[in-house]
């Protein structure tokens, strides 16, 4: 052992002195060499996820997948634009395994067909209609602290406070599935105790634009495209609707900065600047 | 044969103002053992038999004692025999069995056992005090000069015969009576008598291995009510899975009675079992679970419910219909589902559904939302429902036809959307709704 520590003292760096020998991990004994976290790489999760589905997404997210154990923050330009075409292929998974996918509060009524489709089985599936912020939030919370196991929890809290979140979070830790939080794109903007933050828009011809505003490990600059057909959709389209945005140029010149937009904020913005 | 015994005493006085009730008392107490004795104002139970089952003497000691002291029985003791118990738990010594039964029981006074207690004039003067001064006189002179019971009754308390009592039976059915200390203005305040109601009602179900699966509280409004009030009011708490947990019942009644607005103040109440089946318990696992589950998911919806309301936890249930309203509806928890297998529409389906179809503007030939939309795909006709009729508010029958042409149709903002168009006569202008989003 001394051997090796030596080995390591050496290989270290000094101030001033000869870097000619750079640091090289593979001198290292495997533990230790595994458990080096350097502040370019994604965090690991440290706990169970559940893969997203979407390969550069899973690449992307510590851990690869959706955290169990915390609370995941979704956050999107207008409520349900994209919900079930970013998280059914987990909930599709969870559900062959018998998981139950408990929605609180959704902001319409969810189409049982549609979501049969997706995989998300009629009998794993409970609507928890609660109106008011306060009912969602108890309710939430009810659900994470009974750890609803191999399920999913989706949850829209678009008033949820900072401190209402951390309360949430805090349950979370010892729930066993993940729990999802939908909330506006403006909330990008608060500090948020959620260990994953996530903004979802839609991207061109059937693309979703995820950013990760907040995980473990490095900051992700840009977006992560992924494909994403709403499921029931891809088996009847034509390959020329696979591309819709040639159509609609086709047909008529884009407004693209129309009420809410989200779509392209850099052109917005060059525009602004004429 | 040993035996060990408890006495629980109901006449004591107690801190809190609610009357204590024997019968009450020994239906809880049947859950422990099927010896239960009733005599004049103290519950006896024998436990010896029970004590394996409960885990042990210190276990069971525990139990019986924090039951008894939630049900408001202060004063209880454990002895050998049932009279040295009663004897215990009148002058005070939770254990009687620490020493040998005649140290213990000897310098008690003598006014401890009933029997000897009646003879208590003639006693006192020739000079006694403790039991051991009564053991002291001679057996014959005793038999002679008392009745043959005060003999019987002090052999018996020292273990030197057998005692035989009349058991408690029990009850087929559960209901039990509760006089509060005082009147009850607001329905959340029936929760501290009705949790003493629960607990007695869990000690039934364990004595008959049921699980209660819907119980009925009833509250009579006092005297002083006004004329409108009536006698007074009900609540029935109906639960999914049978079950004996006091926590979840109260839990339960709790929320269902902070909806409750009484008409009157309430004197009384009366819990009954009203629904009860057999229920299974679980077998526990000898290797620990690494983390403790909560509770099961059922019971954490089922409370969500009791807050919500009954149209808020909902469950879909598929039905063969080609119309979008109808296609599927949701139900609340427990009701009951058909088991048949519903064959799905063909072709693509929307994940969101709007309660009321959304007319949508139109500009020129196109429909509006968030923009112009392109229209993607389509029309799939959907029509019929002329079989469908329903009566409205003013009585008038009408059906439930529908004649749409459905549309996928792409918004820049809103993403995929499932708009349809009204088929209308001739010469009417065509107008668009939009129904789903493919989120």
């Amino acid at each position: 052992m001394p051997a090796l520590l030596q080995r390591i003292v050496n290989a270290e760096p000094h101030l001033g002195s000869d870097t000619s020998q750079p640091f090289d991990v593979g001198q290292l004994p495997n533990s230790v060499s595994s458990a080096i976290w350097r502040g370019t790489e994604v965090g690991q999760a440290g706990q169970t996820v559940v893969s997203s589905g979407f390969e550069a997404l899973d690449a992307h997210l510590p851990g690869g997948g959706w955290p169990c154990n915390a609370i995941t923050e979704l956050l999107q330009p207008q409520p349900s634009l994209c919900e079930w075409r970013l998280l059914s292929p987990a909930l599709a998974g969870l559900v062959a395994s018998g998981g139950q996918i408990l929605l609180v509060g959704p902001p319409k009524r969810p189409h049982a067909p549609g979501l049969v489709k997706l995989g998300v089985t009629e009998k794993n599936l409970v609507w928890i209609a609660a109106d008011t912020p306060a009912e969602r939030l108890w309710t939430t919370e009810q659900l994470v602290k009974a750890n609803p196991r191999g399920g999913a929890i989706l949850a829209w809290l678009p008033q949820a406070r900072a401190e209402q979140l951390r309360r949430l979070q805090v349950h979370a830790q010892s729930c066993d599935c993940p729990v999802f939080v939908f909330r506006p794109e403006a909330a990008q903007m608060d500090a948020s105790p959620a260990p994953l933050r996530l903004l979802a828009t839609l991207g061109t011809d059937w693309q979703l634009q995820v950013q990760i505003l907040k995980r473990k490990g490095a900051l992700m600059d840009g977006s992560i495209s992924i494909p994403s057909i709403p499921g029931t959709l891809a088996s009847v389209f034509t390959p020329r609707l696979m591309r819709p945005s040639q159509l609609i140029a086709k047909t008529e010149p884009t407004n693209v900065h129309t009420l809410g937009s989200a779509v392209n904020r850099r052109r917005l913005r060059q525009l602004a600047a004429h | 044969m040993s035996t060990h015994w408890a006495a629980l005493l109901t006449d004591a006085d107690c801190d809190s103002s609610l009357r204590i009730d024997p019968i009450g008392i020994s239906v809880w107490a049947l859950q422990f053992t099927p010896r239960v004795a009733k005599s004049d104002h103290a519950v006896l139970l024998e436990v010896e038999q029970s004590l394996r089952l409960f885990g042990g003497e210190e276990h069971m000691h525990q139990l019986v004692e924090a039951g008894a002291f939630e049900l408001g029985v202060s004063r209880l003791a454990w002895a050998p025999t049932s009279l040295a118990a009663l004897a215990c738990a009148r002058v005070g010594i939770r254990d009687g069995s620490a020493g040998p039964l005649a140290k213990v029981l000897d310098p008690m006074p003598y006014q401890c056992i009933d029997a000897v207690n009646k003879h208590d004039a003639t006693l006192a003067r020739l000079g006694c005090r403790t039991l051991a001064d009564v053991r002291r006189l001679p057996r014959g002179g005793i038999s002679r000069r008392f009745d043959s019971q005060l003999l019987l009754a002090l052999d018996q308390a020292y273990g030197l015969r057998p005692e035989g009592y009349p058991w408690v039976t029990l009850p087929e059915t559960f209901s039990a009576k509760l006089e509060l200390p005082g009147r009850v203005d607001t329905a959340p305040g029936l929760m501290f008598g009705a949790r003493r109601l629960l607990l007695q009602m869990s000690g039934w179900l364990t004595a008959r291995q049921l699980g209660v699966t819907a119980f009925t509280l009833h509250w009579c409004h006092d005297t002083m009510r006004s004329k409108d009030a009536g006698d007074g009011g009900e609540l029935t708490v109906r639960t999914a899975q049978p079950t004996q947990n006091v926590e979840h019942l109260s839990r339960l009644l709790g929320e269902n009675l902070a909806k409750v607005t009484l008409k009157a103040p309430a004197g009384d109440l009366v819990l009954s079992a009203t629904e009860v089946t057999p229920i299974i318990e679980q077998s526990r696992s000898l290797i620990p679970d690494d983390r403790a589950t909560g509770e099961a998911i059922d019971l954490v919806l089922e409370r969500i419910e009791a807050r919500l309301g009954k149209k808020r936890v909902l469950r879909p249930v598929l039905t063969e219909d080609t119309r979008m309203e109808w296609m599927n509806h949701w139900q609340p928890m427990n009701a009951k589902r058909v088991a048949t297998k519903v064959r799905q529409v063909p072709g693509p389906q929307p994940t969101w559904i709007l309660k009321k179809p959304l007319r949508l503007d139109v500009h020129g030939d196109r429909p509006l939302y968030q923009g112009p939309l392109q229209l993607l795909l389509g029309p799939e006709r959907v029509e019929g429902g002329w079989w469908h009729r329903i009566t409205d508010a003013e009585g008038n029958q009408h059906a439930l036809n529908v004649a749409r042409d459905y549309w996928v149709a792409l918004s820049q903002h809103a993403g995929a959307l499932w708009i349809f168009q009204q088929r209308l006569p001739k010469d009417t202008a065509a107008s668009w709704f939009l129904h789903g989003l493919f989120a």
